[in-house]
């Protein structure tokens, strides 16, 4: 897939214009400030409706706007589609829409596949479970259209089940009340379960795949999926799990097996690989897992997703990157930004269109 | 300012569902360029409807002769029952004209967000139509969303000791959503592709 144009209004310092962008390496580069991250940003926001920097959507608003919208074309198996996601004070959900009709969220995430690297964020590794699930859950999403459904009503079934034992522990219920939450609760949680661990199971292989392939020295690195509250396998296994935390969900007033308490252990021969490792291994491993990522992507679809790179910096190997990039899935369209000219020079070799900004505008645009 | 009366009547309107304050205004001032004679039947009919319609003692479908008229037709198996959350699920099962059978209204769905137990619906009606006997099939056509697959599984668990054969709708009706919003060959589809329980 393609993304070969792209405007925005009011997203951040972005200047209303036109981009229009190379199927192959699109480089952005500027002197200061944060205009070339916002042109990715706005790239990743109009793929997954978020920002790569900030849980807080109304930062992306300029400053004494009330709204915003990205819209893209996007070039996919011969057919293009124009993608739009707003986000409107009079609205309480993103405004998303296809071909200029509105489309629920599921639906929109399919139309188009972004994975981002950024060298300063690397929650995946340092962040809490909770990166680590939504880690596992966009990968998931992108490959399976009816996930964020499972994961919906996963999130509904918790919802209820943590209802009533509160409402147990009041006396306002009794406790035979939980065997019919019991059994919808772990209806909709092996599913969400089984995904993830599928998931994590087949990253940590291409991890190691791609560990290997560029003869890395950091070897012998693990992804592991450590199911909540230790609940695996058939519903008989899940069944007697829940059996056995009775009590003490009954005591917490919260259920304490299930996906949303999932982790995903990254480890380095059984020892956490963010105590191991130096500054600069963390960036190479989290750039290959990026790749696995994106390996992942074209085995499920045949497609190839797009790959953004910001804010490459000094501690990450150049050698190392210039490899990766090399050997990107076919069609492959790459967008990156730095501050470092190695990491440019590096990028320049094939054909590739340059965009040099100057706070929100494109000051020149360069084919090569 | 609006006139007391008006806003009253805007007041009272707002109450019903789906209705915001704009809508309510509005209706309110369509109410008052009404003849006088077309309100005065709207506000008996309200009334009519408040003072004739009960729920049926078999049931709980809304019918304003006891039993209602589906329990009491001869042509109707009553060896069959379907199972739905609401009165006015009904009309949505009966337009694919597949199902001869007869019904039972829950009065509601298991939630414990909204205080909603076991107590509060009426699975013990069905359990003792059930205990009854002459009852083939119990169909489950509980909404295809959390509360209604768990309201199922609660149905599932009660009857299970009376061995009667009891089935869940089948696929096509939207995960997450309402039976109200399927169409005539959806239902049937689901109908038919139902599976035991
Ligand atoms: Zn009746």
């Amino acid at each position: 897939m393609i993304l070969e144009r792209l405007s925005s209004e009011n997203f951040r310092n972005l200047e209303a214009a036109e981009y229009r962008f190379h199927p192959a390496v699109n480089l952005v580069v500027g002197m200061n400030g944060q205009g070339k991250t916002n042109l990715l940003e706005a790239v990743y926001f109009l793929a997954t409706t978020k920002s790569f920097r900030t849980a807080r959507t109304q930062s992306l608003i300029r400053f004494g706007q009330s709204y915003l919208f990205v819209n893209g074309d996007i070039a996919r198996q011969g057919v293009t589609q124009t993608l739009s996601a707003g986000v409107d004070p009079g609205e309480s959900r993103r405004v998303l829409t296809i071909n200029a009709e509105r489309v629920p969220l599921g639906r929109y995430l399919q139309s188009l596949t972004v994975i981002a690297y950024s060298s300063s964020r690397l929650e995946i590794i340092r962040g809490g479970p909770e990166d680590r699930r939504r880690f596992l859950d966009r990968g998931i999403a992108s490959v399976e259209p009816g996930y964020l459904e499972r994961l919906n009503r996963f999130q509904r079934a918790l919802k209820q089940r943590n209802a009533l034992l509160h409402a147990i522990a009041a006396r306002q219920a009794r406790a035979s009340d939980l065997d019919a939450w019991d059994e919808e609760f772990l209806l909709a949680a092996i599913p969400v379960s089984a995904a993830r661990a599928d998931y994590a199971r087949r990253i940590s292989a291409l991890l190691g795949a791609t560990v290997d392939r560029y003869r890395y020295h950091v070897t012998g690195l693990t992804l592991r999926y450590l199911p909540g509250g230790e609940a695996s396998g058939d519903p008989g296994a899940w069944r007697q799990r829940l059996q056995e935390v009775k009590r003490q969900e009954l005591r917490s007033r919260m259920t304490l097996v299930g996906p949303q308490r999932d982790n995903v252990a990254f480890e380095l021969e059984g020892r956490p690989a963010a105590e191991v490792l130096s500054g600069g291994e963390l960036k190479t491993i989290v750039l290959f897992l990026k790749f696995a990522k994106l390996e992942h992507f074209r085995d499920e679809t045949g497609e190839a997703a797009v790959f953004v790179l910001d804010d490459i910096d000094a501690e990450l190997d150049v050698d190392i990157l210039e490899a990766v990039l090399l050997n990107l899935p076919a069609a492959t369209q790459l967008f990156a930004t730095s501050a470092k000219q190695s990491v440019i020079s590096a990028l320049e070799t094939g054909p590739h269109r340059r965009f040099a900004m100057d706070g929100g505008r494109a000051v020149e645009v360069s084919e090569h | 300012m609006t006139a007391p009366p008006l806003a009253h009547l805007i007041n009272e309107l707002t109450k019903l569902p789906g209705l915001g304050g704009k809508s309510a205004a509005r209706l309110a001032y369509h109410l008052l360029k009404r003849p006088t004679a077309d309100v005065e039947a709207l506000a008996s009919a309200i009334l009519d409807v408040k003072s004739k319609i009960f729920r049926c003692s078999i049931c709980n479908n809304m019918t304003d002769v006891e039993p209602c008229v589906i329990c009491s037709d001869t042509r109707r198996d009553p060896t069959v029952i379907c199972v739905v959350e609401e009165a006015f699920n009904i009309p949505t099962i009966e337009t694919t004209r597949d199902f001869r059978g007869v019904f039972h209204v829950l009065l509601g769905a298991l939630s414990p967000l909204k205080g909603v137990g076991p107590q509060d619906i009426d699975v013990a009606g069905l359990v003792r139509r059930v205990q009854a006997g002459q009852i083939r099939e119990v169909i489950v056509a509980t909404n295809p969303n959390v509360e209604g697959e768990a309201t199922a599984l609660y149905i599932a668990q009660q009857l299970r000791p009376l061995e009667v054969r009891t089935t869940r709708l089948g696929f096509g009706l939207p995960v997450g959503g309402d039976l109200e919003y399927a169409d005539q060959v959806t239902m049937s589809k689901a109908l038919e592709s139902r599976r035991e329980i």
